[in-house]
């Protein structure tokens, strides 16, 4: 300690009267602050709240929601690799109905934007889903997991065909008004074009990227570690992939997007928004912090003043290439 | 439910591979046995996720608890070489503990190799309730026995498989040589076959059984869905939130 420091009114430093607008818009909605919690990564909210402060959240994108419940894949569902997380959920969650039932008024009560992920088999499922949120009341917005390895109809069939995602995203578009994100898949040849696809059918925003498919076996059993064989690969393994995605569909459409896969710090944060994405989202580092996305934003904002920058919008602009 | 970078105070080894971590422990995150913790084993991206642990003791006076693990990959191996002093940033009490026996019912313990953890903390807690108990532990050979952990007293019981430490044969070996006209009640934490023959023993004689699993986990708080244990009836239940102490009669365990 310093002698200065002793001579330092109560609270430290002087106040940086610079302060940076953390808010970001997306499509009708304002989001507080760029960092959001990953969709199956954080439940329905309940779950992490006395762990970390929700209501600091940018927002949380649910747990995907389906029609009916469903139980899920069989265990094994993880299996961790080098930097990174396999997992095969499959979409396990308790269904529209009680979802509407038990979780949404949870959510609502928090202050923190909801924003539900919607997964589906049928189009005519994602329509359901969101008509039956909407009736009850409705959400900050819908993200629509065209994009989950995970399952054998709907999700990454979906995602995979420009066509596909251009119905889906369109028929949703015609039951609400609200915040209206479609969740990209990267197991694609060209993502630009589901992303145009999604753009062109009225989506407010795309979100990149869901998880890469990938596959673990254990030598010794001579076994795969998931009983699905197959799983989808989160973690820091794959944040080189889904900058490189949010750079290319950044330069692809207009509408904003937003960029997740292996961010565990605010550096890692940047690297998105400075590749272009607009906002952000948390996933897997939550299981390892469970306030990892709160750090992350304080660092951020931390980026900003010391390189005034005024809005997170400005961010994309500052990449030197 | 609580976070904290705390202290390690001891790190030993107390069989082949098997350690039992010390650590401060604050009064606001009291521990019932069968719950757990999650450890994250060192700063970085690998190993990546927090491990969880059942608690093996808890202190409440001194403010300390422990973990007793065994060495398997990378996680476990950075832990057992961790040195008192070190920093330990852990998650915890997560999950539901064991429910203690009915009157009239003799509690038996049964631990199978790196299970003896959480049914140590049990046996002690039982104890200090003025609950007798039996305890049986099972292992393959006498090096991985942690004798110096052993509860003492009567009615403790060592299995291996090769017969180098107790009598041959299995934990659950020493459970069908129970009356079958006792009322006990079983407690049971250890590999899969141990626990499916525990599952049947308690079905065919309509005892209670509790028994903690253990599943590959990522949250450790019931968020991920993705430590699935499968029901007999189908479906599943979180090991982490809905466990990691189940009825064992209702799991599928094969």
């Amino acid at each position: 300690m310093g002698l200065n420091d002793a001579t330092r009114a109560p609270g430290g430093a002087e106040r940086d009267p610079f302060a940076p607008d953390l808010s970001v818009r997306i499509g009708p909605l304002v989001l507080p602050n760029p960092v959001g919690v990953a969709s199956g990564t954080f439940g329905y909210g309940e779950e992490y709240a006395a762990l970390l402060d929700t209501d600091a959240l940018g927002a949380i994108y649910t747990k995907a929601v389906t029609v009916e419940p469903r139980a899920g894949n069989p265990a094994p569902r993880l299996a961790e690799t080098p930097a990174g997380l396999l997992n095969s959920i499959g979409l396990a969650n308790p269904g529209l109905e009680t979802f509407v039932r038990d979780k949404l008024p949870a959510l609502r009560a928090r202050r923190c934007r909801t924003i539900v992920n919607v997964a589906g088999a049928t189009v005519d499922d994602y329509v359901r889903v969101v008509e039956g949120i909407e009736a009850s009341g409705g959400v900050d917005g819908y993200e629509l997991n065209v994009s989950c390895p995970n399952v054998k109809s709907g999700g990454m069939a979906f995602g995979t065909d420009p066509r596909l995602v251009a119905l889906v995203t369109e028929s949703v578009r015609r039951a609400t008004k609200r915040a209206l994100v479609v969740k990209l898949s990267p197991n694609v040849t060209d993502i630009a074009e589901t992303a145009h696809a999604a753009e062109d059918a009225g989506a407010d925003a795309v979100s990149a990227i869901n998880t890469l498919v990938g596959m673990a076996i254990d030598v010794k059993a001579r076994r795969p570690r998931l009983a699905m064989k197959t799983g989808g690969l989160s973690g820091p393994a794959v944040k080189p992939v889904g900058v490189a995605a949010v750079y290319r569909v950044s330069r692809a459409v207009k509408i904003p997007v937003i960029g997740l896969g292996g961010i565990m710090t605010a550096g890692d944060a940047l690297e998105y928004l400075l590749a272009g994405a607009d906002a952000v989202q948390v996933g897997t580092a939550t299981f390892v912090e469970p306030d990892a996305a709160l750090r992350v934003l304080e660092g951020i904002e931390a980026w900003m003043r010391e390189n005034r920058v005024a809005r997170v919008a400005d961010i994309k602009n500052l990449l030197e290439e | 439910m609580v976070r904290i970078d705390t202290e390690l105070l001891s790190n030993r080894r107390v069989a082949e591979g098997y350690f039992e971590l010390r650590f401060r422990w604050p009064a606001a995150g009291r521990p019932a046995p069968g719950q757990f913790l999650t450890v994250r084993a060192r700063e970085g991206s690998d190993p990546l996720l927090r491990r969880p642990f059942a608690f093996a003791s808890h202190d409440g006076t001194r403010d300390e608890a422990t973990i007793v693990i065994q060495e398997r990959g990378s996680a476990t191996r950075a832990l057992a070489t961790l040195e008192a002093e070190a920093k330990l940033d852990l998650l915890g009490p997560l999950g539901h503990g064991f429910a203690f026996p009915e009157r009239g019912t003799e509690p038996v313990l049964v631990a199978g190799g790196i299970g003896v953890g959480p049914m140590l903390f049990l046996r002690a807690a039982l104890e200090a309730a003025g609950t007798k108990s039996r305890f049986v532990l099972g292992a393959r050979t006498a090096a991985l026995v942690p004798e110096a952990l052993l509860p003492r007293g009567a009615g403790v019981e060592v299995r291996t498989d090769d017969g180098s430490l107790g009598a041959k044969g299995t934990a659950a070996d020493a459970v069908t040589a129970l009356l079958p006209e006792a009322r006990a009640a079983l407690y049971a934490c250890g590999p899969a076959p141990l626990m499916a023959a525990l599952d049947r023993i308690a079905t065919e004689r309509g005892w209670p059984y509790q028994a903690a699993v253990e599943e590959w986990m990522a949250c450790g708080v019931g968020a991920c869905m993705g430590c699935a244990v499968p029901l007999k009836s189908g479906g599943f239940l979180r090991a982490c939130a809905d466990g990691p102490v189940l009825d064992g009669r209702l799991v599928k365990w094969d």
